[in-house]
């Protein structure tokens, strides 16, 4: 499927459950989410992560809910499978599609302008140098016998200084590999909306509806 | 993400160049980073309060921390949009590192970008000063707390917890979003990297 119309259909289905309370629902969705998951052959280590990490707000909402909440056991277990449900359904999209695709339907099919789509997608790929960048600062800064923790302004400025030259030799780049701004592209790879993706994303939500309907326990 | 109406807002020289843009994702997608490495905090913080129910107070206690990125972006690209950019790409970072919340980090990216964007707007993006960085605080405690409500069953608390859960998130909001951001703004303001 598209990757823009997937991730607008999680975000759908994810806002829709936010606000109705139907526990039969939200155990369908993380059901079907897994079974397409595990059709789309991904690593076990992440699916292991997303099965254990939101265990514990899972389980602390559940607890805190259940001797403190008005509303019951019955809505504890609605805000537990919740918090899967999230998870899951963002699963088949994170674990599934390529951030550069989404970039690329994002400016081929949604219109969002292209210095948007190109400027952000090209920070993403800086993630592995960011990663390396923090721990760089860290460890600089530890050199002169500082230790710079999350509540630090010094590393957060750093951080600062750091992507404001990046973002100028990136912009330079680009514009020098023959980007302009705000001018009509043509495109390497075409990533079009099929009738398949239409009819997809239409049927799977009215089905969420249906469900949502007559589902209310 | 809806920035069609950024992008050509502003009949003057647009802020939202191809640099700015880039500039303002880099400074997202680094403070992801640096609050992703205190993840193990929110752990351990819910694992401790889990027993005795409390585990909402580590979600709120921590929420200055997630909404750091809005104001920040928001006082060095002065304009419409650029605070809720930056804290909905902080938040995206943290769904593609592989945080614990899935499609809800999208969500939460959203309403924090929405609610520190609100401040600014409030005050015109006129005031970058003390006084609307304290709007921005207030639009963001209390719409994340409205949407807390309804997402995390806040609305099925008795009123003390809940007070106390709204005190909690308000002092947390003002240390990291309002204290952290200010003495940052400063240190870039002395050093004149860039022209604020």
């Amino acid at each position: 499927m598209n990757p823009g119309m997937k991730l607008l259909l999680v975000m759908l289905i994810a806002l829709e459950i936010s606000f109705t309370q139907s526990l039969v629902v939200n155990c369908i969705l993380i059901a079907v989410s897994l079974v397409y998951i595990l059709t789309q052959h991904v690593s076990m280590k992440a699916l292991f992560g997303i099965i254990f990490w939101p265990l514990f707000p899972a389980v602390g909402l559940f607890v805190s809910q259940w001797l403190y909440g008005s509303a019951g056991i019955h809505f504890a277990w609605i805000l537990f499978t919740r918090i899967y449900g999230y998870v899951f359904l963002g699963a088949t999209f994170t674990l599934t599609s390529s951030i550069t695709d989404l970039s690329l339907t994002l400016e081929q099919d949604f219109h969002l302008p292209s210095k948007f789509a190109y400027g952000v997608l090209a920070a993403f790929n800086l993630m592995p140098k960011i990663v390396e960048e923090v721990q760089i600062i860290k460890t600089s800064a530890l050199m002169r016998g500082e230790a710079l923790h999350f509540w630090s302004p010094k590393l957060y400025f750093k951080s600062i200084l750091s992507s404001i030259q990046w973002s100028q030799n990136l912009a330079e780049a680009m514009t020098s590999h023959g980007f302009v701004e705000d001018y009509p592209r043509t495109h390497y790879k075409v990533i079009r909306i099929t009738a398949l993706d239409w009819i997809l994303f239409v049927v799977l939500f009215i089905i969420v509806q249906v469900l949502l309907f007559f589902i209310r326990y | 993400m809806d920035n069609k109406s950024q992008a050509t807002g502003g009949k003057k020289q647009s802020q939202w160049t191809l640099r700015n843009i880039i500039l303002i994702a880099l400074i997202a997608i680094f403070t992801g980073i640096i609050f992703w490495g205190a993840g193990f905090l929110y752990t351990g913080l819910t694992v401790v309060l889990t027993p005795i129910g409390m585990a909402p107070f580590a979600n709120d206690l921590l929420m200055g921390l997630w909404c750091m990125a809005g104001p920040l972006t928001g006082f060095i690209i002065r304009t419409f949009g650029s605070a809720f950019l930056g804290e909905f790409l902080g938040a995206s970072v943290e769904v593609f590192l592989g945080g614990q919340w899935g499609a809800g980090a999208f969500i939460s990216g959203l309403v924090q970008g929405i609610a520190s964007e609100l401040g600014f707007t409030f005050t015109g993006y006129k005031r970058y000063d003390w006084v609307g960085l304290n709007a921005s605080i207030f639009t963001t405690v209390v719409v994340t707390f409205a949407w807390d409500m309804i997402r995390n069953g806040y609305d099925k608390f008795s009123l003390p917890l809940l007070l106390g859960l709204f005190v909690t998130r308000y002092i947390s909001t003002f240390i990291f979003a309002g204290v952290l951001t200010k003495m940052i703004v400063k240190l870039l303001d002395r050093s004149k990297a860039i022209n604020l």
